[in-house]
């Protein structure tokens, strides 16, 4: 039986979520491509030891297991060499790749080495008999293609925070170690520095957020909108422009460029709402748009609408929440 | 061999078009609400318009121009005018008024002097004709200069000059002999710093807010020798030619303002939702819709051809006003429209159109009335009559 | 430093949502009487590419692959940027070829324009948005690859670079040759063309080959489109009005009702 193989990276000090996700991607299709679960685990020597046990807690089979000093955070050389290690080893009939700083360097170099089929940035996967079909948005959020793949191998990449972590399904699982032969020194590419500047809260874990557009005005406005995602013990995001303009860090970006979020609840400020922001927000459950023009597209996605000038209702806000939290 | 007529753009000729609006997009439509309210001069966006080669487009590249034809340039002012017709005005003065005539008449040193000046935007440059009692009429100027040695000393007042507060370079008219009318009028190219010339009073007005409108004074202003623009006796013909010029520019400037108000007018069409449906879905709308859609490539299609006609140096005096009288009524009635069709909305500032309504009445007034269109074209339709 | 930045023209993507269709023959956005542009990301790395030239000198070569009647507006743009020459690959199927066969195209071009230094390519396409072309064109051209960068700095073989990743920037360096994507920064914002470059522009050399003549083959195996869909939306907007205070305890009374907060 032919492997469906995920990725799963454990590059600073932890098993990602999103390496997860893949799993939950990967037993979707297990049962009517006909397939077993398996995953290539990459990680400096400490960070692997314990996750291959969570991986077969989640129903992987096989952990083909690459532990070697230089597969740390962004080093896609190093992953790509460990990846391709494993697949020789494993040849595997789907590669799943998580669609984050190293797997979207990582994924098309793997497919091109493999000689396999690609499909970038999915947010679903589904089967449909033999084939695959992926599902992701394209031209700025505005239509969601969906890509048949008939051929094997294939590489799948996945925009984090689009597949849900699966419930448990303990699977008895072996681990094969898998030798990986590079001198770090002599990678084509190798970080040399990392520079932190994320939020306290990071944006696409945090139940909510508030996001800022154009219509913040400028990194005052955003200091309001801070304001109001502390006292909701949320995050701040932004649309493209406010990043553009420097207003804030482009970590903070939500949007086809950028970041997808899931929170429970999002609320756009000073956004008008084109389609290439839309798309990183289509998955909040429940959102509120504050805006001063009534006609902004952003109102026709949203659940709760308050026009205005999000000075004077961001204030009001934070004084009512003051207000029922005190109560 | 016979050609039929092309009505595609030619490659350089699209290039400009995506140039000129990429530059409107990024630096002129941001600002233009705000210039409009402010009334302030655009220093800053002139400077960069300046960068771009807007300011002498036609001007060739030796002479620090862009080195493009007529068609180029009314394809680049529709563009800035749809964004700011205030800007625009700015700009196509610069060029139409002020560089064409030195490139046209100029000799090689006045060429070399003035061009680069005007294109690099170190010098920005005024156009001086219309008096207080010569506005249509304006051959019958009262400016005068007379020779003293090696200078003209020139005595009058100019009114109306668009960029007059700002302006380094005046291209003037003034009488130089006792015979009537247009004989006895000479040019001169006066730099505003020399001693007798002094800005008076500064208009303010209704549309194009951001250009400035100011009265000129000269005063025994002394205007070297080599300074009279063609020969004397001259100043007739260069100003009529000059008009000839300046008019596409106003007809593009027409055009621009048109077409801003008409897609203003089809946006607020599309979302506004009156009766349970957008008001794009109600004829009424629709019909206005359309014909404001179809008198604009009317305008756009008459300044084009005058605008070849220019490039090829074949006469374009009567396709000229023709294309000025038929985009600037154009201006005005689409303008007219696209507030009909906002409703209370387009009476208030928060949205452009009420800008473009305001903005559209000049273009029936300057460098020439619709009345003095009219006149230009039925002499070219009756023949000149006594 | 020799480098090739690769420009894709798509439909404008500030088309307002109505002007918006999907072609059902095709399944791709109609172009057709529609606005082209350069993708914006690709402008982005042409302005890093203009930079790099002017800081250490070079040559820099714009390479863009579609119909040669759509692109050759952008390919003279790009030069009336500042680019020194351009490469136009004629292809009618172009808007049609996915992240893979584009890929193989461009790098048959690129190895036929001989010994580039650097390649640049936008981070992203604004319409698929695949994000694989520049590590693609990595493994076909034997290069380094790093994706997503805002800022680039030269050594002795060497570039330094800063990649925008999830949790900031990573400083990475990387060896010569390299396929470079780049994302948006302010320093990197594209220079507007000059109308007074245009006539220039216009003697530039500009080469137009086809992807037979540069030997292009595709090299992975093919994915289909199925289907493109536009998705319809059916919230429906509760307004609530008032003043401030009014619409903040509003907006306050209905999250605790759903038990946001």
């Amino acid at each position: 039986m032919s492997a469906l193989l995920v990725i799963a990276s454990a590059l600073d000090g932890q098993m990602s979520r999103s390496a997860l996700e893949l799993v939950g991607g990967a037993r979707a299709l297990a049962g009517p491509l006909g397939g077993t679960v398996a995953a290539a685990l990459l990680g400096a020597p400490p960070a692997v030891s314990g996750a291959a046990e969570v991986l077969h807690q989640h129903g992987v089979s096989t952990v083909y297991r690459v532990a070697h000093d230089a597969l740390t955070t962004g080093q896609s050389d190093a992953v790509l060499e460990a990846a391709q290690a494993v697949v020789q080893r494993a040849e595997p009939a789907v590669v799943f790749i998580t669609a984050d700083t190293v797997g979207r360097e990582v994924a098309p170099r793997l497919a091109y080495r493999m000689r396999a089929a690609l499909a970038t940035e999915a947010m679903s996967v589904e089967a449909d008999g033999q084939t695959i079909l992926v599902r992701r948005q394209v031209y700025g959020g505005r239509a969601v293609a969906t890509l048949a793949v008939t051929a094997r191998p294939a590489v799948l990449s996945v925009k984090p925070r689009t597949l849900d972590v699966p419930g448990p399904s303990p699977a008895a699982g072996t681990v094969v170690d898998v030798p990986l032969a590079i001198d770090p020194a002599r990678l084509a590419a190798q970080v040399r520095d990392r520079q932190r500047q994320e939020a306290e809260v990071s944006l696409e874990d945090a139940p909510i957020v508030v996001g800022g557009g154009r219509g913040v005005g400028g990194p005052e406005g955003f200091r309001l909108l801070g304001e109001l995602a502390k006292a909701l013990g949320g995050a701040v995001g932004s649309s493209r422009p406010p990043a553009d303009e420097g207003w804030v860090p482009i970590t903070w970006q939500i949007g086809q460029t950028g970041k997808s979020i899931r929170p429970n609840l999002y609320i756009a400020v000073g956004i008008s709402g084109a389609a290439q922001h839309v798309a990183g927000v289509s998955g909040a459950r429940t959102i509120v748009a504050i805006n001063k023009d009534p006609e902004a597209p952003i109102f026709s996605l949203a659940h709760f609408g308050l026009v205005g000038d999000f000075k004077q209702i961001v204030p009001a806000l934070l004084e009512r929440l003051r207000a029922v939290k005190g109560a | 061999m016979y050609r039929a007529v092309d009505f595609r753009l030619s490659d350089e000729h699209r290039v400009v078009q995506a140039a000129a609006a990429d530059f409107a997009a990024r630096e002129i439509l941001p600002l233009a609400a705000d210039l409009d309210r402010s009334g302030g001069f655009p220093q800053e966006v002139i400077r960069k318009a300046a960068e771009a080669g807007l300011l002498a487009m036609t001007v060739p590249e030796a002479y620090g121009g862009a080195g493009l034809d007529a068609v180029a340039y009314v394809i680049a002012q529709e563009e800035l005018a749809r964004a700011s017709a205030g800007v625009q005005t700015i700009i196509t003065v610069n060029n139409s008024l002020v560089c064409e005539p030195i490139l046209r008449f100029g000799s090689e040193a006045q060429k070399r002097t003035y061009l680069p000046a005007l294109a690099s935007g170190r010098s920005l440059g005024c156009y001086c004709l219309t008096e207080p009692a010569s506005g249509s009429d304006a051959m019958s100027l009262r400016t005068s200069a007379r020779a003293d040695g090696e200078h003209w000393i020139l005595n009058g007042t100019k009114i109306f000059v668009t960029n007059g507060v700002e302006a380094d370079v005046c291209l003037v008219y003034a009488r130089t002999g006792p015979e009537p009318g247009a004989r006895g009028l000479s040019a001169f190219i006066v730099e505003k710093r020399v001693p007798g010339v002094r800005v008076g009073k500064i208009e303010h007005k209704l549309g194009i807010r951001c250009s400035s409108t100011a009265e000129i004074v000269f005063e025994d202003a002394r205007v070297p020798k080599a300074n009279l623009l063609g020969e004397v006796g001259q100043g007739g013909r260069i100003a009529l030619a000059t008009l000839d010029g300046g008019r596409l520019g106003i007809a593009a400037q027409a055009v621009g303002i048109a077409r801003a108000a008409l897609e203003a007018a089809r946006d607020y069409a599309r979302q506004r939702t009156q009766f349970g449906r957008p008001i794009a879905d109600f004829q009424a709308i629709q019909w206005m819709l359309a014909d404001m859609a179809t008198r604009i490539d009317a305008a756009r299609l008459l300044t084009l051809r005058a605008a070849w006609l220019r490039a090829q140096d074949r006469p374009h005096t009567r396709e000229a006003s023709m294309a000025k009288l038929f985009a600037s009524e154009t201006a005005m009635w689409a303008t007219h429209k696209a507030v009909q069709i906002h409703g209370g909305y387009g009476y208030i500032q928060d949205y452009p159109v009420e800008r473009y309504f305001r903005d559209a009445k000049i273009t029936e007034i300057y460098e020439g009335t619709s009345e003095i269109q009219r006149l230009v074209i039925a002499r070219h339709t009756i023949g000149t009559r006594t | 430093m020799n480098t090739v930045v690769c420009l894709k023209q798509v439909v404008d993507p500030e088309l307002p949502a109505w002007d918006f269709a999907i072609d059902p023959a095709t399944k791709r956005q109609v172009r057709t009487g529609k606005p082209l542009v350069i993708s914006t990301y690709d402008e982005n790395a042409l302005e890093l590419a203009l930079q790099l030239k002017e800081k250490v000198g070079g040559k820099v070569t714009a390479l863009t692959l579609g119909p040669a009647g759509e692109v050759k507006d952008a390919v003279r743009l790009a030069l009336a940027m500042g680019a020194d020459e351009a490469v136009v690959i004629d292809d009618a199927e172009a808007p049609l070829r996915l992240g893979p066969d584009k890929a193989a195209v461009l790098a048959a071009a690129i190895r036929r324009l001989g010994a580039a230094d650097l390649v640049l390519t936008g981070c992203e396409s604004a319409d698929w948005v695949e994000r694989s072309v520049a590590p693609l064109l990595a493994e076909m051209l034997g290069a380094a690859c790093v994706t997503f960068i805002t800022a680039l700095e030269t050594g002795a073989g060497t570039v330094t670079v800063r990649r925008t990743a999830e949790e900031g920037v990573h400083v990475v360096q990387a060896r010569l040759p390299a396929v470079l994507s780049v994302t948006s920064d302010e320093a990197i914002r594209p220079r507007l063309p000059k109308v007074k470059d245009i006539m220039g522009a216009m003697r530039k050399p500009v080469q137009q080959w086809t992807p037979a003549d540069v030997g292009a083959e595709a090299v992975l195996p093919p994915v289909e489109v199925r289907e493109v869909s536009v998705p319809q939306r059916t919230t429906r907007c509760e307004f609530l009005e008032g003043d401030p205070a009014q619409q903040a305890q509003a907006l306050v009374e209905r999250l605790q009702a759903l038990k946001l907060i």
